[in-house]
């Protein structure tokens, strides 16, 4: 299937020839395992292309082979055209010279994707080298200019820099500038903000989005997330299992999904769907709102902070992680904790599960104080609040058996005999509605979602009426986070749960949270029902936290 | 990081001394227990034929009745001033004794792990940059083939083919740079085999990291990102590993010192050990020390040089997750590992 991508008006009478980039046939395959099957799509001159899909969908390994960067064991059949050329079948000798001067590289993970012994500035001196420029004095000139050109504050100080000492979104403006250095003709972006700050990652894409106006650059956009496709792309190619599902102009795409998946994912990304989980929470309302319940829940929150402050000390300087934070959360309800990196978040649920302890300020729950210090007063709240992690890929231990490990904590309080023990496991992994067959396994052998329901029936086995979920999502794909979000409300449903829930995605936190606590510097910038706040937020920040929720234009 | 870099060095440097130290001590003690006194060998010998007095003459002489901690306590003194004592055999001093010998072996040494990196960062370079079809399987397995030969029969192949056929070098009485070459070879091939296996998996393991294909699409070619790129943090480990063989080199020089027919530490261990000659024993013992001290004092101060994100404050930061306000740390988990804490 071929997508001849719209070509703008002015461009309307070029020849076909005039394309940029024209992938046939495109097959990857691993030994005997294909990964990418008879793909082709084309991309024109100053135009942008994304490719979609979840992990596993082979869009990450059609954009290496296109860089010509596939590890040994991968094997690329099919034409890849650029400018004319078939980039899989030119000699390295040939295809060298396009690296980086006409085919530029934007990585997925920024921490990782600069050496890390090496400075930015001998790192930089790379690509600029590949300008022609002999003069070391101009090439550095260039480097610095580039850096401001992306947006980087003090490019001096980053020319100097290892990358350690910078943060991702600095790190991933340098990968940036250091691709558009040397004005490249096609930019192939993969996933370049998924490691990032909805904030950082706006401006990442409007970054994109500025350089491809002003320097004329195509971009190949690789993403899992249909929204930011949907906002930056001219055409989708929408992938799953290496196999071309959809594709087409954006717009058509967007508005008319014609095949089952791609209309499965934009069902399931919470930036177009803010009302999606609406029904089944009303049911949930509904079972919360007879007449004793409510007075006993306007009488007491669940949980309740006031004016609780922390700081740290690091590297001699003191730094304060909360300051003055408070809110409450009603029973039954769920409130969200919004904020970036080091905005406090992860510092205020270390309080409330009691790993660290306030400065200054009250932490109640039901109405009790939590209390670092006591081994015992830990074990009461710890009773009622269980913690639900951010990477189900690393919070499990991989050697024990799902079995094990959700029952360990009913080990460790001590609860019950060997068979109601049983009982109970085998009654959590019904709940989060996973088969009783995957008990004898370990975490290597199950999906990231599977993962992500055993983390949370280790947490519901202790029959705790508060959950708090760590970006419990984050590290999942759309569809899978859709499957576990669902899990996640009915379970509040029937059984009454309080959710405190972080999270960066304002998309999600829209679709699931009933109050919101929105966090900048450990200072609460904006609190209250979430329904208000995003329709009428007060605070600027709060503004630009929503304004970062990718709005298609397609749609 | 210059002047946290010099406070780092000046604590190693403290710390190195009192390692030093320590050990002299711990020799001095072993050998104070060891059963078989010097006095009672040679002087009560009948064949020596000392009169008690004399006995008692020389004892006094040499502190030999004084509580071991005083003996201890004389001994340290004199060797933190550079005084190692005088050789009961040969009533010479014993710093002139070692000095005679110890430059010898530390050439030996030397050149023997300047052959080891040389021949492991060829084989190396080879695996990486040779096309596949020039045997690069052939250079893998090198490493394995180096180490399972023991340094002697390196030595003896090395003997019979450079000495008694080539006649390059005398093995009895030898002298010139080809006998120490030799030496060195026979001595360095084992501990290339370490190096170069550990240099090879570091420059798998970085050569498949993300950096590595991104500086490929900035345009490196293989041979600038081996030397820019991949050498540097690959050789982190190696200054482990050859802080860690200096012991093997020093042990296999005294051995390949015999099969060559060098004079070096090795004969005067060899010599002091049968005659009981125990201020001698403690001078060598104590100098092996100095030189692991130095070597590992040395990897201590080259590792942050090679990496710069080794943290050179005295008290690691107490659990890794405390983000403040402002630190650029990336949204982390709460605890790294899901423990459910009674």
């Amino acid at each position: 299937m071929t997508v001849t991508a719209a070509a703008p008006a002015g461009v309307a009478a070029a020849p076909a020839s005039s394309a940029l980039l024209r992938v046939e046939g495109l097959t990857v395959a691993y030994g005997r395992t294909h990964v990418v099957s008879d793909v082709s799509f084309t991309l024109g001159r100053g135009e942008s292309l994304a490719l979609i899909g979840e992990s596993g969908s082979g869009k990450s390994t059609i954009a290496r082979s296109l860089l010509r960067l596939l590890p040994d064991a991968g094997a690329a059949h099919g034409r890849v055209e650029f400018e004319g050329r078939d980039v899989l079948s030119l000699p390295e000798r040939q295809f060298r010279p396009l690296r980086g001067r006409s085919l530029g590289f934007v990585p997925q993970d920024p921490g990782s994707s600069l050496n890390a012994v090496r400075t930015i500035g001998a790192q930089a001196q790379e690509a600029a080298a590949l300008t022609g420029e002999r003069d070391a004095g101009t090439r550095r000139r260039l480097i610095l200019d580039t850096f401001a050109q992306v947006g980087l504050d003090d490019p001096g100080r980053v020319y100097d820099s290892y990358p350690h000492q910078l943060s991702g979104g600095m790190l991933q403006r340098v990968l940036i500038g250091l691709a558009v250095l040397p004005r490249p003709a096609l930019l192939v972006a993969d996933e370049p903000t998924s490691a990032l700050d909805v904030t950082i990652q706006k401006r990442i894409l409007d970054l994109l989005s500025e350089l491809r106006a002003d320097l004329g650059i195509s971009l190949l956009l690789i993403t899992h997330d249909l929204a930011i496709a949907a906002e930056r792309a001219d055409s989708l190619v929408v992938l799953r299992d290496g196999v071309v599902q959809e594709a087409g102009p954006t717009a058509q795409v967007f508005a008319a999904p014609r095949s089952a998946y791609a209309r499965e994912l934009q069902a399931d990304v919470p930036a177009l769907n803010p009302d999606r989980y609406r029904a089944l929470r009303e049911t949930r309302a509904g079972s919360a709102g007879d007449p004793g319940s409510a007075e006993a829940t306007e009488a007491a929150p669940r949980i309740e902070l006031r004016g609780v402050t922390k700081a740290f000390t690091v590297e001699g300087r003191r730094l304060t992680a909360l300051d003055d934070v408070s809110f409450a959360v009603r029973h039954g309800t769920t409130h969200a904790l919004v904020g970036e990196s080091g905005s406090g978040k992860t510092t205020a649920v270390r309080l409330l599960l009691g790993l660290d302890q306030a400065d200054d300020g009250e932490i109640l729950v039901a109405g009790e104080p939590v209390h670092g210090r006591s081994a015992a007063g830990l074990r009461a709240v710890r009773r009622h609040l269980q913690l639900v992690y951010q990477n189900p890929f690393t919070s499990l231990d991989p050697t024990w058996r799902v079995e094990r490990l959700v029952r360990e904590p009913l080990d460790r309080f001590g609860i019950g005999d060997r068979a109601e023990r049983t009982v109970r496991v085998r009654e959590a992994l019904a709940a989060v509605g996973l088969a009783e067959e995957l008990l004898a396994r370990r975490p290597g052998a199950l999906s990231g979602g599977q993962r992500q329901r055993v983390a949370i029936a280790r947490a519901l086995v202790l029959r705790p009426d508060v959950l708090v979920l760590d970006e419990p999502t984050s590290a999942l794909d759309v569809t899978v986070q859709a499957d576990l979000v669902e899990v996640l409300v009915r379970l509040q449903a029937e059984l009454g749960l309080t959710y405190v829930f972080v999270s960066h995605d304002l998309a999600l936190v829209r679709q699931l949270a009933d109050t919101v606590t929105v966090l900048h510097r450990g200072r609460v910038v904006e609190g209250g029902e979430v329904e208000k706040i995003f329709a009428t937020p007060a605070a600027p920040y709060t503004r630009r936290l929503l304004d970062s929720i990718p709005h298609p234009s397609g749609g | 990081m210059n002047a946290s870099y010099l406070r780092f060095a000046g604590r190693r440097l403290l710390q190195a001394v009192v390692v030093v130290l320590l050990a002299y001590v711990f020799t001095f003690v072993v050998i104070s227990v060891l059963p078989g006194d010097p006095v009672t060998n040679t002087l009560r010998n009948p064949e020596n034929g000392f009169t008690e007095e004399e006995i008692a003459r020389i004892v006094a002489y040499y502190g030999l009745d004084q509580p071991v901690v005083v003996q201890l306590w004389q001994s340290l003194s004199h060797f933190v001033v550079g005084d190692l004592g005088v050789s009961l055999r040969s009533n010479l001093p014993v710093t002139r004794l070692v000095a005679e010998v110890v430059p010898s072996t530390l050439a030996l040494a030397a050149s023997a792990l300047a052959v080891a990196l040389v021949l492991a960062f060829a084989v190396a370079y080879g695996t990486q940059n040779l096309p596949r079809r020039y045997g690069q399987g052939v250079l893998r397995a090198l490493p394995s083939l180096f180490l399972s030969v023991p340094a002697f029969v390196v030595g003896l192949l090395l003997i019979q083919v450079f000495a008694f056929q080539l006649g390059l070098f005398r093995v009895i009485e030898p002298d010139g740079a080809w006998a120490t070459f030799f030496a060195a070879v026979a001595l360095g091939i084992p501990v290339s085999a370490q190096v170069a296996e550990v240099l090879i998996t570091g420059l798998d393991h970085e050569s498949r990291q993300e950096y590595a294909a991104v500086a490929r699409s900035r345009g490196l070619g293989q041979a600038r990102l081996f030397a820019k790129h991949l050498l540097k943090p690959s050789s982190l480990p190696v200054v482990t590993v050859v802080a860690l063989t200096v012991g093997e080199l020093l042990g296999g020089a005294l051995i390949i010192e015999t099969i060559f027919g060098r004079t070096g530490v090795g004969s005067l261990v060899q010599r002091s050990v049968s005659t009981q000659d125990l201020p001698v024993l403690q001078a060598v013992v104590s100098l092996a020390a100095v030189v692991f001290v130095v070597v590992n004092l040395l990897a201590d101060l080259v590792y942050p040089l090679l990496d710069p994100r080794v943290r050179l404050d005295r008290a690691p930061r107490k659990a890794a997750g405390q983000p403040g306000p402002e630190q650029p740390t990336p949204e982390q988990p709460i605890l790294e590992r899901q423990v459910s804490v009674p």
